[in-house]
């Protein structure tokens, strides 16, 4: 009875438009360390080991937040498959872009989950790129006060 | 250029290089010793202060992506929504030079459905005269942008007068590009006089001496210990530079044009030369002052990324003239975009060295924030289809020798 109950909430606040946001847990530890690896050999060099930038080289922490928060997470990553790196766009697989956006998600202190993140752009695009952790939501579903 | 006239001076040249025999000396001035000269004295070489080219006074190096466009730059107008959008992107390396020129095509047509308000999108040299012309033409303009001036690749180009450097690739640009250039260079050429004689030189003329061992006609010989240019990446053209637009010679009435070196007024130990006013711009005090300019007629600035066209749809302006350079081959999907990369090094600035010169492919360019340094092998080949913009510091050591040895056979008085 319970799990029913649980399951009609559910369905009713995904219905009422309730997404998972970047504060969600929407990657995994072990995937972001895998994205780590693939960031300092092809993303490093110009970004930064530290993810910093450089003067010419936007960074991938602080101010890169308003630049790509507010949307959805489909977009930074099409970004990354498409034009990312500068030397080789496009030469890195899904997985390995996946990997990656993990990466720079806990480099922006994004808490991780028991979940990895698909490379998957209609997975993506349910995911909110949240700059703040949201207030927390009602039992109802999403209807903040 | 005289051939005649450069071989019958040749032989004086080569006696005022042999004054003072090869017996050891006392450390050669940081000027060049003058000849008797035959020319009037107001055309004859005042003394040229040398550049101190070592390696370790290379204090900066740049690496700019130009934005080229195979068929020129996009002029084109469309519609997001109902928001107007003129684009103004895609001059490769021709940009500081056509900036104004083309930024008033893009307002005639912005200007066309008459707007309180306009956006722009970019602030490197294209966005920000854009702005301004904009402003001229009466609107309020807001420029939406992710870098300000100094942070975008505007500010790690060259900055001389090349309006028809890596324009346009001559198969693709259109019938009527010609004629296009050649009202955005003299538009632009009009526009930069009142930035003339400003103090701190935003726009200012300098002497260009080209130089070469080889008679003129003869290619320059490519130092054998260069690497190759990388095999071709791309399919179709370009191969080779003369597959890239020239336009230059539609505006020989409007700008200086060489003067051939003879023994009277060739300063250097190189048989041949030619010599050129040449425009260029110091980045630091013209874009300080382009930028003050907007921001006095009451321009703003936000702070954005765009990520998809549509969202300029978004914007409250209903006009916007869109200037994203090289961005625009990933944010606007244009396929012609093609990246062309360049690197400048940069030795310590020297005030009282006031030329420019280009000699066995390495251009220097004094310059009011430092000697700007080029490799330029392999003409407009050099840099095609290559977007890495790390640097590669073996390129201007490399560069900087070539003017280090060339200074060691001035004459030590």
């Amino acid at each position: 009875m319970r799990q029913k109950w649980i399951l009609a909430v559910t369905a009713w606040a995904m219905a009422s438009g309730a997404q998972a946001g970047t504060w969600d847990g929407v990657y995994t530890d072990a995937q972001a360390e895998r994205g780590g690896v693939q960031y300092q050999q092809r993303c490093g060099r110009c970004h930064g080991a530290n993810l910093a930038g450089t003067f010419e080289i936007p960074p991938l922490v602080g101010r890169f937040m308003p630049y790509w928060s507010g949307s959805s997470l489909d977009v930074l990553f099409d970004y990354i498959a498409t034009a990312m790196p500068l030397d080789r766009p496009g030469s890195l697989g899904p997985a390995a872009n996946a990997d990656i956006l993990a990466f720079i998600l806990k480099a922006n202190a994004f808490p991780a989950g028991t979940k990895e993140l698909s490379a998957d752009n209609a997975a993506l695009k349910a995911i909110r790129f949240d700059a703040v952790r949201p207030a927390a939501k009602s039992r109802r579903g999403n209807n903040p006060r | 250029m005289d051939r005649r006239h450069l071989l019958k001076n040749s032989l004086a040249l080569g006696s005022l290089v042999g004054i003072g025999g090869c017996a050891a000396s006392p450390p050669a001035p940081a000027t060049v010793p003058k000849a008797a000269s035959s020319l009037p004295a107001a055309d004859r070489m005042p003394p040229l202060a040398l550049v101190r080219a070592h390696t370790d006074r290379l204090f900066d190096i740049k690496v700019c992506i130009r934005p080229f466009r195979t068929k020129g730059p996009n002029l084109d107008v469309e519609h997001i929504g109902d928001t107007m959008v003129v684009h103004n992107y895609g001059h490769g390396g021709s940009g500081w030079s056509l900036s104004w020129g083309s930024a008033d095509m893009a307002v005639q047509k912005a200007m066309s459905v008459s707007p309180k308000q306009i956006a722009v999108i970019g602030c490197g040299i294209i966005g920000l005269t854009s702005a301004i012309t904009a402003q001229r033409a009466g609107a309020q303009v807001t420029i939406y942008t992710r870098e300000l001036l100094p942070r975008t690749r505007s500010v790690r180009a060259n900055g001389a007068w090349t309006p028809d450097s890596r324009i346009a690739l001559a198969a693709e640009a259109p019938a009527n590009f010609g004629a296009t250039w050649e009202q955005m260079a003299r538009t632009s050429w009009k526009n930069l006089r009142p930035y003339l004689g400003r103090a701190g030189n935003p726009v200012s003329f300098t002497e260009h001496y080209r130089l070469s061992d080889v008679p003129p006609g003869t290619p320059t010989p490519i130092d054998p210990n260069l690497p190759p240019l990388p095999p071709q990446s791309w399919t179709g053209l370009p191969t080779q530079t003369a597959d890239f637009a020239r336009y230059e010679e539609r505006i020989h009435d409007l700008v200086p044009q060489p003067e051939v070196l003879t023994a009277d007024n060739n300063p250097f130990p190189v048989k041949y030369g030619t010599r050129t006013s040449q425009m260029f711009f110091n980045f630091t005090e013209y874009g300080h002052l382009l930028t003050s300019e907007f921001f006095a007629a009451g321009g703003k600035i936000e702070m954005r990324d765009f990520h998809a066209p549509s969202e300029l749809a978004t914007l409250k302006e209903k006009v916007v003239i869109n200037c994203p350079g090289f961005a625009a081959r990933d944010w606007w999907k244009d396929k012609n975009m093609m990246p062309v990369r360049g690197q400048t090094g940069w030795l310590i600035p020297q005030p009282e060295v006031n030329y420019a010169m280009t000699y066995r492919n390495v251009q220097m360019l004094s310059k009011s924030d430092g000697i700007m340094v080029i490799a330029l092998e392999y003409g407009d080949m050099k840099g095609y289809n290559d977007s890495d913009e790390s640097v590669r510091r073996a390129e201007s050591e490399r560069a900087v020798r070539v003017i280090e040895e060339l200074n060691s056979r001035f004459q030590r008085a």
